[in-house]
């Protein structure tokens, strides 16, 4: 009788909880293809990129070859490779039958760029930029002028006054994907934890469950159960992404990501622990699986309008949201990476959840308490808030 | 000892429970009787606490009962369930530590009860596969499984053959100390009869009889058979005689007393051949009749 449970039932409700999920197939065939889509997202763009054949340009001397090489650096690697042909039929050939992409030809003063039925703005670009420049220190070298020299007092470099941590679309992916990641996380849970209790009223082991342990405890556990599974889920995902990113040499993002990390826990721990109080109600307010569509219905709503709030609303609108209960933590993990947000935002936004969390976990439990052992039909939420206690 | 006393309980208008005392004695098997409805389970899970009581309350060893030392209660409810998907070794152990036992010794405990109940091999089976004989073998495992200082037990036996009762009650009878009080319910008399000390009859929610059996049983108005050669209509016209049934010469009769019974026997007599003559056994159904009526 010294076992150290005896005071806390509820560590062992959640111990249960985690170890039937943890044999539960679907449980684990989920989790894996989520994993399966994850690394694909990681890693299939990079793929996509590196993979992507470099433009052919037919050239057919030394000179031209030297300008591809020179257009292919600027551009900061592989773009352009220049495909060496014998004369300039051999590289109007090459265009045509689209062997290249464009062919760089000797021209009356210069060089002439040959195209199929245009020449590509980019491809004409990077040429046009990288003939000037091979031209020009080649001109300079006859007045004994170095590149150096030549280029002194004509670099543009820029400077951004209000620079965002991430460019646009990239911002926007990474919003839609915390928003995401804590929607699916919190529904899939929410579900879980809604069947888990109705499987417990449909078996009728509640009423054993209810006999040993206070009802309360046996909200805790469940509650602190699956938080724990759902974070150990976004955990291996994490750490998957980790492996993907390193795999695909894309390590960089994660300076930007990395001081966000702790503050999406705490957003997503708060707001996870709140619905899963209401997800538990629900499980108790059914007598039966099938009731669990109509008394999951303000649970999903309670998800899915903040959700299309964070991913589709303007950024005041967004502003707004993120201070909001439940939309914050889809919200302002987000808006912390994309926007410089002062500090005094997430904390703010972190107190009204952290009430709102409390509120909802006490209405929770006193729901749970009285509509736990209800067993005849199912209760609506207006009608459980009425009832009496015991 | 456990106790009730003044519970009270009602649903809506409905009275369910109405002033409800009653003791269970350690170490005695209480039968808790009465017609369908009459409030038995609603008592039942009041002590439990899984139902409160609108007035009343629930003592053990004249201090009010805890949720700590509830804890320490084995428990069968009327609708029986355990997790159909979890395997039953599992189940037992996780229930045995949800009582507050150490992983050990419910792990321990567990082993004990499923050998003694012949599920040994079967413990790596999860619950839904075994039959219904078999699942609510692991249920009275379930009240049994922390050595439980009292037993409730909702309707144990129904559902049950005759060859399973009696091994759940040898079961009952090795597990249960001397000092645990036990209180199960039943619509089965005989069974009740045959394995109670103590007997509460409950009927629309008020407790009509309580006490030992035995004493029960002697508190009823004797009743007398009596058989004779020839038709035993005559008892019917004895003034202040209560005749129970007459059918050709054998007639059930209650007597005052033993003196008064004698009497009849010598009128008997005088009229003719007596073949038989005797006090009728009483049946703890006619006490359970009788108080209900």
């Amino acid at each position: 009788m010294n076992d150290q449970t005896l005071d806390r039932p509820w560590m062992l409700i959640a111990e249960r909880e985690i170890s039937t999920k943890l044999r539960d197939k679907t449980f684990i065939g989920s989790t894996l293809v989520m994993l399966v889509i994850v690394m694909a997202a990681v890693i299939l763009p990079a793929i996509l990129a590196g993979g992507n054949d470099s433009d052919k340009i037919a050239v057919i001397d030394d000179g031209g070859a030297a300008v591809v090489q020179r257009a292919s650096e600027t551009q900061g690697g592989e773009a352009y490779e220049p495909l060496r042909v014998a004369d300039q039929a051999a590289a109007e050939q090459a265009v045509t039958n689209t062997d290249a992409t464009a062919a760089l030809l000797p021209g009356p003063d210069g060089y002439v760029v040959v195209g199929k039925d245009k020449v590509d703005s980019g491809v004409g670009g990077a040429l046009r930029a990288a003939v000037a420049s091979v031209g020009m220190e080649k001109n300079a070298a006859a007045v004994k002028l170095t590149p150096e020299q030549l280029r002194a007092g004509t670099q543009v470099t820029e400077k951004i006054l209000e620079p965002g941590p991430l460019p646009g679309f990239v911002a926007d992916f990474v919003n839609i994907g915390l928003a995401l990641v804590f929607y699916m996380t919190a529904l899939g849970f929410g579900m879980m934890i809604a069947q888990s209790v109705v499987q417990e009223k449909e078996s009728r082991v509640v009423e054993i469950l209810a006999a040993s342990v206070p009802i309360r405890s046996l909200l805790w556990g469940k509650v602190l159960g699956n938080t724990v599974l759902a974070l150990t889920q976004i955990l291996v995902i994490a750490i998957a992404s980790l492996i993907g990113l390193t795999a695909t040499d894309q390590l960089d993002i994660l300076s930007v990501v990395a001081p966000v990390a702790g503050w999406f826990v705490v957003f997503f721990v708060l707001g996870f622990v709140a619905l899963a109080g209401l997800w538990a109600v629900a499980g108790s307010l059914a007598t039966r699986q099938e009731d669990l569509g109509s008394t999951t219905l303000p649970g999903q709503m309670i998800l899915m309008i903040p959700f299309f709030f964070a991913v589709f609303a303007g950024p005041e609108a967004r502003e707004i949201a993120s201070f909001v209960p439940i939309a914050s933590s889809m919200s302002m993990p987000g808006r912390m990476l994309t926007e410089d947000v002062p500090l005094w935002q997430p904390l703010a936004a972190i107190g009204i959840l952290l009430v709102a969390t409390v509120l909802i976990i006490r209405l929770g439990a006193r729901l749970y308490e009285r509509t736990l052992l209800k067993t005849g039909r199912r209760l609506g939420y207006r009608e459980a808030l009425a009832l009496e206690a015991g | 000892m456990l106790r009730v006393a003044g519970l009270t309980r009602r649903f809506g208008e409905q009275l369910a429970l109405d002033d409800v005392t009653f003791d269970v004695v350690p170490g005695r098997m209480t039968g808790f009787v009465g017609a369908n409805g009459a409030g038995k389970t609603t008592t039942m899970r009041i002590i439990l606490g899984v139902l409160a009581a609108n007035a009343g309350e629930v003592r053990w060893h004249g201090e009010l009962l805890t949720q700590k030392t509830r804890r320490e209660f084995g428990y069968m409810p009327e609708e029986r369930g355990l997790y159909p998907k979890m395997k039953i070794r599992d189940q037992l152990v996780f229930f045995g530590r949800l009582h507050g036992l150490s992983v050990g010794k419910a792990t321990e405990r567990t082993d004990k009860l499923l050998s003694r109940l012949g599920l040994a091999e079967r413990a790596t089976d999860v619950l839904e596969t075994l039959s219904l004989g078999n699942q609510q073998r692991v249920q009275i495992a379930v009240a049994l499984i922390h050595e439980p200082i009292a037993l409730v037990l909702d309707e144990p036996f129904s559902g049950l053959d005759p060859l399973a009762v009696d091994a759940m009650v040898d079961l009952l009878r090795e597990e249960v100390t001397p000092e645990v009080p036990v209180l199960f319910s039943s619509h089965q008399l005989d069974l009740v009869e045959r394995l109670c000390d103590d007997l509460v009859v409950l009927s629309r929610g008020k407790v009509v009889a309580a006490g030992p059996v035995a004493e029960l049983a002697a508190s009823q108005t004797p009743t007398y058979r009596l058989v004779v050669d020839g038709d035993a209509g005559w008892l019917r016209d004895l003034p202040g005689l209560h005749v129970r049934d007459v059918a050709g010469g054998t007639a059930l009769f209650d007597a005052e007393d033993e003196a008064s019974a004698q009497q009849i026997l010598q009128q008997a007599i005088s009229r003719g051949p007596v073949l038989e003559f005797g006090p009728e056994r009483v049946a703890l159904s006619d006490v359970f009749r009788e108080a209900t009526r």
